[in-house]
């Protein structure tokens, strides 16, 4: 089906390290990309969002010098992030969410390396977890099919 | 290989073209250009719709018709089935649901020989003086005809089009008794016929149908409001469509066009046509609609 409808991600300016800030002090995903429970989209964080904890030397580590300086040179909105997803077809995070599906489920672990469907993402990977193909373990409901639930 | 005459001049003439805008002081004035040629006036589109409301046809037989129920189709929804009532009685022909449609809708305007000939894209039409749009029959001839399933049925009764599924074929258009749907017989875009007025419904191409979606966008999304509400493991309420307006019957000043749910009792449509006797157009009464008309008491 076409391509891929998952974001690309380019580098930015700043190294981040989504298992130093994720798994090892727990910070919610959305408590940087925002609306990723409430609202269709996740936003990508600002360079004020980042300051907003970064502001006072949190922690031992020497990478935090580095950080500091790359920060202070970095743009406003540090990370740019392009929606491919085609514009006939309407995904809502927030749904997704209040039915109990966790961010990894899609998105993977570790940033992005074991996502849903890989690279091959496409309708048919929607649709598989829809049935109740995919996901067995998990018990999520089987979600709505029909065409004009997601397409305009 | 080689090139015919007229694809030689075309591209002598793109080169002096480019010529002239590159010659231009800033590159901003190329984009400038472009959005001139292809995004047209608002004062277009009221104009097409003034135009199309002196054309409009005169006559409209109706027939006496049940209120709607529960759709009788597989998969439906015995919680929703979404339609309209118009009200007759209230309605006095100024057209501003046409315009609402059209800006809501992103419905593109036509070129001069088309209108001409009453050939409109607008999802409503005057007829008999009062909004004509699909009715979003529950028994729909036109889905049946459609040889790739890009005319479907939602559970909750809306008669949907996925633009992308559409090869043109118009067996659809075809088969609706009361010609509510439109084919892109031109590539609006391209002729700088078409405006992106609302974000939330895509411009459609050349060589596809569309009609009344029925504000398709306008309920998903509340609908997808309402779910992102809902805490996970809680027997909540289900989703109704409550408090949802289409953008015609939100636009009309006198409250003719009633939107909602016949499944559902608290709905104004449920409320308002109570009393009021149904009708719908004779071609279509058979095909248990969703829209119908209202005029009188009971
Ligand atoms: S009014 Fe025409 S286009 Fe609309 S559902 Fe009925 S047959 Fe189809
Ligand atoms: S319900 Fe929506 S799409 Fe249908 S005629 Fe009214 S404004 Fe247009």
């Amino acid at each position: 089906m076409g391509e891929s409808c998952v974001p690309e991600h380019t580098p930015g300016p700043i190294p981040f390290d989504h298992a130093l800030h994720g798994d090892s002090i727990g910070l919610d995903c959305a408590a940087c990309h925002t609306g990723a429970r409430a609202s269709a989209n996740a936003y990508m964080p600002s360079k004020a969002d980042c300051m907003d904890c970064h502001r006072l030397p949190l922690t031992e580590n020497p990478g935090i010098e580095t950080l500091d300086s790359v920060l202070a040179k970095a743009d406003d909105r540090p990370w740019s992030h392009k929606r491919i997803l085609p514009e006939h077809v309407v995904f809502h995070h927030g749904v997704h969410a209040a039915a109990g599906v966790a961010c990894s489920d899609c998105h993977g672990s570790n940033h992005m390396q074991n996502r849903y469907g890989g690279e091959k993402f496409d309708m048919q990977s929607c649709l598989k977890c829809h049935r109740g193909e995919t996901f067995k373990e998990k018990g999520f409901k089987p979600a709505a099919t029909y065409c004009a639930a997601c397409h305009r | 290989m080689g090139m015919d005459r007229r694809e030689f001049i075309k591209s002598c003439s793109l080169v002096a073209v480019m010529g002239l805008l590159f010659g231009c002081r800033k590159s901003a004035v190329l984009g400038d250009i472009a959005s001139q040629l292809s995004v047209p006036e608002l004062k277009r589109f009221e104009d097409e719709v003034k135009l199309a409301m002196s054309q409009a046809k005169k006559s409209l037989d109706l027939v006496k018709v049940p209120t709607p129920g529960a759709l009788k189709i597989p998969g439906a929804s015995t919680l929703n089935r979404f339609g309209m009532a118009i009200d007759l009685d209230a309605c006095d022909g100024c057209g501003k649901c046409i315009l609402a449609c059209n800006l809501e809708n992103n419905v593109p305007l036509v070129p001069e020989e088309d209108a001409a000939r009453g050939r409109f894209m607008h999802w409503v039409d005057m007829r008999g003086g009062a909004p004509f749009m699909c009715a979003h029959c529950g028994n729909a001839p036109c889905e049946r005809v459609c040889p790739t399933g890009a005319a479907n049925h939602t559970p909750d009764g809306l008669s949907a089009m996925m633009y992308k599924r559409c090869t043109g074929s118009r067996f659809c258009g075809a088969n609706c008794p009361v010609q509510a749907r439109k084919f892109n017989f031109n590539d609006a875009q391209k002729l700088g016929l078409a405006r992106q007025f609302n974000r939330e419904v895509p411009l459609r191409d050349k060589g596809v149908m569309e009609k009344c979606s029925l504000c398709l966008h306008r309920l998903q999304n509340d609908r997808l409001e309402f779910k992102t509400s809902l805490t996970v493991g809680t027997a909540a309420e289900e989703w109704r469509g409550r408090g949802v307006k289409t953008a015609c019957a939100e636009a009309c000043p006198k409250n003719a066009i009633v939107f909602g749910n016949w499944l559902d009792d608290k709905s104004p449509l449920v409320q308002l046509t109570k009393n009021r006797v149904l009708y719908a157009p004779c071609e279509l009464a058979a095909l248990d609609p969703s829209v119908v008309f209202m005029r009188g008491r009971r």
